[in-house]
Protein backbone atom coordinates (compact mmCIF):
# COMPACT_ATOMS: atom_id res chain seq x y z
CA UNK A 1 0.00 0.00 0.00
CA UNK A 2 1.43 3.36 -0.97
CA UNK A 3 1.92 6.09 1.38
CA UNK A 4 -0.07 8.41 -0.41
CA UNK A 5 -2.83 5.67 0.24
CA UNK A 6 -2.19 5.34 3.96
CA UNK A 7 -2.47 9.28 4.08
CA UNK A 8 -6.00 9.40 2.77
CA UNK A 9 -6.99 6.90 4.63
CA UNK A 10 -5.87 8.09 7.96
CA UNK A 11 -7.47 11.68 6.99
CA UNK A 12 -10.61 9.84 6.48
CA UNK A 13 -10.13 8.74 10.26
CA UNK A 14 -9.03 5.26 9.78
CA UNK A 15 -6.75 4.36 12.88
CA UNK A 16 -5.55 1.41 11.33
CA UNK A 17 -4.19 3.49 8.30
CA UNK A 18 -2.17 5.75 10.57
CA UNK A 19 -1.15 2.83 12.61
CA UNK A 20 0.51 2.05 9.41
CA UNK A 21 1.91 4.70 8.66
CA UNK A 22 3.85 4.92 12.27
CA UNK A 23 4.72 1.90 11.87
CA UNK A 24 6.39 2.57 8.48
CA UNK A 25 7.91 5.80 9.31
CA UNK A 26 8.90 5.85 13.15
CA UNK A 27 12.18 4.54 12.71
CA UNK A 28 13.29 6.99 9.80
CA UNK A 29 12.04 9.30 12.23
CA UNK A 30 13.61 8.05 15.55
CA UNK A 31 16.94 7.56 13.87
CA UNK A 32 17.16 11.11 12.07
CA UNK A 33 16.26 12.62 15.89
CA UNK A 34 18.74 10.22 17.19
CA UNK A 35 21.72 11.49 14.84
CA UNK A 36 21.19 14.85 15.18
CA UNK A 37 20.46 15.08 19.16
CA UNK A 38 21.57 11.79 20.09
CA UNK A 39 19.75 8.94 22.09
CA UNK A 40 19.00 10.98 25.12
CA UNK A 41 16.08 13.32 23.92
CA UNK A 42 15.36 11.15 20.81
CA UNK A 43 12.12 9.06 22.08
CA UNK A 44 10.85 12.74 24.08
CA UNK A 45 11.27 14.23 20.39
CA UNK A 46 10.22 11.83 17.97
CA UNK A 47 6.70 11.74 19.88
CA UNK A 48 6.41 15.66 19.67
CA UNK A 49 6.98 14.94 15.91
CA UNK A 50 4.09 12.20 16.11
CA UNK A 51 2.02 14.76 18.03
CA UNK A 52 2.48 17.36 15.27
CA UNK A 53 1.36 14.80 12.68
CA UNK A 54 -1.59 13.86 14.58
CA UNK A 55 -2.68 17.54 14.61
CA UNK A 56 -1.77 18.53 11.19
CA UNK A 57 -2.45 15.46 8.93
CA UNK A 58 -6.13 16.38 8.72
CA UNK A 59 -5.21 19.52 7.13
CA UNK A 60 -2.43 18.05 4.69
CA UNK A 61 -3.18 19.62 1.52
CA UNK A 62 -1.11 16.61 -0.79
CA UNK A 63 -0.95 13.34 0.59
CA UNK A 64 1.41 12.33 -1.91
CA UNK A 65 4.19 14.76 -0.30
CA UNK A 66 3.90 13.08 3.21
CA UNK A 67 7.86 12.19 3.49
CA UNK A 68 8.74 15.68 2.82
CA UNK A 69 6.25 17.39 5.17
CA UNK A 70 6.80 14.44 7.70
CA UNK A 71 10.65 15.32 7.94
CA UNK A 72 9.99 18.88 7.74
CA UNK A 73 8.22 18.65 11.15
CA UNK A 74 11.02 16.58 12.34
CA UNK A 75 13.77 19.14 11.50
CA UNK A 76 11.19 21.90 13.28
CA UNK A 77 11.26 19.76 16.58
CA UNK A 78 15.42 19.46 15.76
CA UNK A 79 15.73 22.78 15.13
CA UNK A 80 13.87 23.74 18.59
CA UNK A 81 16.49 21.64 20.72
CA UNK A 82 19.39 22.87 18.85
CA UNK A 83 18.30 26.55 18.11
CA UNK A 84 21.97 27.85 19.00
CA UNK A 85 23.87 25.86 17.20
CA UNK A 86 21.66 26.50 14.13
CA UNK A 87 21.88 30.52 14.57
CA UNK A 88 25.53 30.14 14.08
CA UNK A 89 26.65 31.21 10.44
CA UNK A 90 27.76 28.73 8.00
CA UNK A 91 31.05 27.87 7.42
CA UNK A 92 32.62 29.43 4.03
CA UNK A 93 31.41 27.57 0.63
CA UNK A 94 34.13 24.97 -0.51
CA UNK A 95 34.06 26.28 -4.03
CA UNK A 96 32.66 24.38 -6.96
CA UNK A 97 29.77 22.69 -6.62
CA UNK A 98 30.42 18.57 -6.56
CA UNK A 99 28.46 16.45 -8.75
CA UNK A 100 26.23 14.10 -6.15
CA UNK A 101 25.91 11.28 -8.62
CA UNK A 102 29.60 10.45 -8.24
CA UNK A 103 29.96 11.11 -4.65
CA UNK A 104 29.77 7.11 -3.21
CA UNK A 105 29.87 7.19 0.60
CA UNK A 106 29.59 4.82 2.90
CA UNK A 107 26.04 4.34 4.56
CA UNK A 108 27.52 2.95 7.90
CA UNK A 109 31.19 5.63 7.65
CA UNK A 110 28.14 8.79 7.57
CA UNK A 111 26.01 7.31 10.82
CA UNK A 112 29.64 7.24 12.53
CA UNK A 113 31.02 10.59 11.68
CA UNK A 114 28.14 12.51 12.09
CA UNK A 115 28.41 13.58 15.85
CA UNK A 116 31.46 15.89 14.57
CA UNK A 117 29.25 17.59 11.95
CA UNK A 118 27.75 20.72 12.28
CA UNK A 119 23.67 20.34 12.69
CA UNK A 120 23.56 22.41 8.88
CA UNK A 121 26.00 19.84 7.22
CA UNK A 122 24.86 16.83 9.18
CA UNK A 123 20.85 17.04 8.99
CA UNK A 124 21.41 17.11 4.86
CA UNK A 125 24.22 13.80 5.19
CA UNK A 126 21.01 12.00 7.10
CA UNK A 127 18.36 13.05 4.99
CA UNK A 128 20.32 12.49 1.76
CA UNK A 129 22.29 9.45 2.48
CA UNK A 130 20.62 7.65 5.01
CA UNK A 131 16.99 8.73 4.33
CA UNK A 132 17.72 8.59 0.17
CA UNK A 133 15.80 11.61 0.02
CA UNK A 134 16.00 13.40 -3.54
CA UNK A 135 17.88 16.82 -3.41
CA UNK A 136 14.99 18.67 -4.14
CA UNK A 137 13.11 17.33 -1.05
CA UNK A 138 15.74 17.82 0.97
CA UNK A 139 15.70 21.25 -0.52
CA UNK A 140 12.24 21.69 0.71
CA UNK A 141 12.53 20.30 3.87
CA UNK A 142 15.36 22.54 4.96
CA UNK A 143 13.60 25.51 2.99
CA UNK A 144 16.70 26.45 0.69
CA UNK A 145 17.33 26.12 -2.64
CA UNK A 146 18.54 22.86 -3.99
CA UNK A 147 22.37 24.36 -4.71
CA UNK A 148 22.71 25.00 -1.21
CA UNK A 149 21.52 21.64 -0.22
CA UNK A 150 24.43 20.66 -2.78
CA UNK A 151 27.41 22.84 -1.20
CA UNK A 152 26.29 22.24 2.17
CA UNK A 153 26.42 18.16 1.16
CA UNK A 154 29.86 18.80 -0.46
CA UNK A 155 30.92 20.97 2.68
CA UNK A 156 29.48 18.01 5.06
CA UNK A 157 31.11 15.12 3.37
CA UNK A 158 34.76 17.20 3.97
CA UNK A 159 33.70 17.77 7.26
CA UNK A 160 33.10 13.82 7.95
CA UNK A 161 35.96 12.79 6.22
CA UNK A 162 37.79 15.36 8.87
CA UNK A 163 35.86 13.85 11.78
CA UNK A 164 36.09 10.45 10.41
CA UNK A 165 39.78 10.98 10.14
CA UNK A 166 39.86 11.96 13.95
CA UNK A 167 38.58 9.03 14.55
CA UNK A 168 40.87 6.60 12.96
CA UNK A 169 38.52 5.47 10.20
CA UNK A 170 39.70 5.94 6.24
CA UNK A 171 36.91 7.67 4.33
CA UNK B 1 11.39 3.17 21.55
CA UNK B 2 9.41 1.22 18.50
CA UNK B 3 6.56 1.96 16.77
CA UNK B 4 4.20 0.21 18.66
CA UNK B 5 5.56 2.20 21.55
CA UNK B 6 4.80 5.03 20.44
CA UNK B 7 1.45 4.12 19.18
CA UNK B 8 0.66 3.30 22.81
CA UNK B 9 1.43 6.76 23.52
CA UNK B 10 -0.64 8.17 21.10
CA UNK B 11 -3.65 6.61 22.08
CA UNK B 12 -4.91 9.68 23.80
CA UNK B 13 -5.04 12.09 21.07
CA UNK B 14 -6.18 9.53 18.42
CA UNK B 15 -8.58 8.57 20.68
CA UNK B 16 -12.31 9.17 19.03
CA UNK B 17 -14.30 9.42 22.24
CA UNK B 18 -11.95 12.26 23.18
CA UNK B 19 -13.06 14.41 20.15
CA UNK B 20 -16.63 13.32 20.45
CA UNK B 21 -16.51 14.85 24.08
CA UNK B 22 -15.06 17.66 22.62
CA UNK B 23 -17.64 18.24 19.94
CA UNK B 24 -20.18 17.65 22.50
CA UNK B 25 -18.83 20.23 24.94
CA UNK B 26 -18.60 23.05 22.11
CA UNK B 27 -22.22 22.65 21.26
CA UNK B 28 -23.21 22.08 24.98
CA UNK B 29 -21.19 25.63 25.95
CA UNK B 30 -23.28 27.38 22.44
CA UNK B 31 -26.38 26.16 23.28
CA UNK B 32 -26.18 27.10 26.98
CA UNK B 33 -25.24 30.14 26.03
CA UNK B 34 -27.68 30.78 23.45
CA UNK B 35 -30.55 29.19 25.99
CA UNK B 36 -29.51 31.56 28.48
CA UNK B 37 -29.36 34.17 26.61
CA UNK B 38 -32.73 33.68 24.89
CA UNK B 39 -34.04 33.64 28.47
CA UNK B 40 -32.61 36.69 29.55
CA UNK B 41 -33.60 39.04 26.30
CA UNK B 42 -37.01 37.66 26.66
CA UNK B 43 -37.97 38.16 30.33
CA UNK B 44 -39.20 41.68 31.20
CA UNK B 45 -37.94 43.47 34.13
CA UNK B 46 -35.10 41.64 35.56
CA UNK B 47 -33.53 42.47 38.81
CA UNK B 48 -30.13 43.20 38.54
CA UNK B 49 -29.11 40.26 40.35
CA UNK B 50 -31.02 37.91 37.98
CA UNK B 51 -29.54 40.00 34.69
CA UNK B 52 -25.65 39.60 36.16
CA UNK B 53 -26.78 35.44 36.91
CA UNK B 54 -28.07 35.21 33.00
CA UNK B 55 -24.59 37.30 31.83
CA UNK B 56 -22.22 34.87 33.73
CA UNK B 57 -24.65 31.74 32.54
CA UNK B 58 -23.83 33.29 29.11
CA UNK B 59 -20.29 33.86 29.83
CA UNK B 60 -19.73 30.18 31.10
CA UNK B 61 -21.13 28.31 28.17
CA UNK B 62 -19.51 30.73 25.83
CA UNK B 63 -16.00 29.86 27.85
CA UNK B 64 -17.04 26.45 27.43
CA UNK B 65 -17.09 26.99 23.27
CA UNK B 66 -13.76 29.09 22.93
CA UNK B 67 -11.74 25.82 25.28
CA UNK B 68 -13.86 23.61 22.64
CA UNK B 69 -12.58 25.23 19.42
CA UNK B 70 -8.98 25.73 20.97
CA UNK B 71 -9.01 22.07 21.19
CA UNK B 72 -10.66 21.43 17.67
CA UNK B 73 -8.42 23.53 15.98
CA UNK B 74 -4.97 23.03 18.33
CA UNK B 75 -5.11 19.52 19.92
CA UNK B 76 -6.93 17.26 18.38
CA UNK B 77 -8.25 18.23 14.64
CA UNK B 78 -11.11 16.28 13.56
CA UNK B 79 -10.38 13.65 10.67
CA UNK B 80 -13.13 13.74 8.07
CA UNK B 81 -15.12 10.69 9.22
CA UNK B 82 -15.58 12.86 12.73
CA UNK B 83 -15.93 16.34 10.89
CA UNK B 84 -19.18 14.52 9.00
CA UNK B 85 -20.59 13.01 12.56
CA UNK B 86 -19.76 16.63 13.85
CA UNK B 87 -21.53 18.02 11.47
CA UNK B 88 -24.66 16.16 12.09
CA UNK B 89 -24.19 16.93 15.64
CA UNK B 90 -24.11 20.75 15.10
CA UNK B 91 -27.26 20.56 12.74
CA UNK B 92 -29.20 18.60 15.09
CA UNK B 93 -28.56 21.08 18.05
CA UNK B 94 -28.82 24.08 16.27
CA UNK B 95 -32.57 23.02 14.80
CA UNK B 96 -32.98 22.40 18.39
CA UNK B 97 -31.87 25.35 19.36
CA UNK B 98 -33.59 27.73 16.48
CA UNK B 99 -36.92 25.74 17.86
CA UNK B 100 -36.52 26.40 21.57
CA UNK B 101 -35.86 30.25 20.60
CA UNK B 102 -39.03 30.27 18.29
CA UNK B 103 -41.15 28.44 20.97
CA UNK B 104 -39.81 30.89 23.57
CA UNK B 105 -40.09 33.75 21.70
CA UNK B 106 -44.16 33.30 20.41
CA UNK B 107 -44.92 32.04 24.23
CA UNK B 108 -43.63 35.13 25.68
CA UNK B 109 -45.47 37.48 22.80
CA UNK B 110 -42.16 39.54 22.95
CA UNK B 111 -39.98 39.46 19.78
CA UNK B 112 -36.27 39.03 20.71
CA UNK B 113 -34.53 39.81 17.37
CA UNK B 114 -30.72 39.32 18.77
CA UNK B 115 -31.70 35.85 19.67
CA UNK B 116 -33.63 34.76 17.01
CA UNK B 117 -30.75 35.97 14.56
CA UNK B 118 -28.38 34.22 16.52
CA UNK B 119 -30.71 31.06 16.11
CA UNK B 120 -30.43 31.43 12.12
CA UNK B 121 -26.82 32.61 12.20
CA UNK B 122 -26.13 29.42 14.22
CA UNK B 123 -28.60 26.93 12.47
CA UNK B 124 -27.19 28.53 8.44
CA UNK B 125 -23.42 27.87 9.95
CA UNK B 126 -23.98 24.32 10.70
CA UNK B 127 -25.62 23.24 7.65
CA UNK B 128 -22.44 24.77 5.69
CA UNK B 129 -20.89 22.70 7.74
CA UNK B 130 -22.11 19.77 7.51
CA UNK B 131 -21.96 20.15 3.32
CA UNK B 132 -18.43 21.21 3.38
CA UNK B 133 -17.45 18.10 5.79
CA UNK B 134 -19.57 15.95 3.46
CA UNK B 135 -17.60 16.99 0.40
CA UNK B 136 -14.60 17.06 1.65
CA UNK B 137 -15.31 12.83 2.89
CA UNK B 138 -16.42 12.56 -0.55
CA UNK B 139 -13.52 14.06 -2.15
CA UNK B 140 -11.47 11.78 -0.08
CA UNK B 141 -12.66 8.58 -0.35
CA UNK B 142 -12.54 9.15 -4.42
CA UNK B 143 -9.28 9.77 -4.08
CA UNK B 144 -9.16 6.70 -1.83
CA UNK B 145 -10.89 4.36 -4.54
CA UNK B 146 -8.25 5.86 -7.23
CA UNK B 147 -5.44 4.61 -5.43
CA UNK B 148 -6.97 1.28 -5.26
CA UNK B 149 -7.89 1.34 -1.24
CA UNK B 150 -9.58 -1.16 0.67
CA UNK B 151 -13.89 -0.46 0.33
Amino acid sequence: MTDELLVVRAQLGERDAFAGLVREWHEPVHAFVRRMLGPGAADDVAQEVWLAVVRGLPRLKDPARFAPWLFSIARRAVTNRLRAEYARPAAPGPGPEPDIGDAVVDRALVAAGLAGVPVLERELLILFYLQDLSLETCAEICGVPVGTVKSRLSRGRRLLRTSLAQKGHHA
Amino acid sequence: MNADDMLHRLAAPLSPARRLVTVVTLLGGLGGATVAGTLWATEPALPPATQAAFAAMVAIGLGWCGWAVWVLTRRTPLFARDRVVAGWLGLAASSLLAAFVTAVTISRDRLAPAALGMAAVLLAAALINLIRARSHRAALLRRKRELGGPR
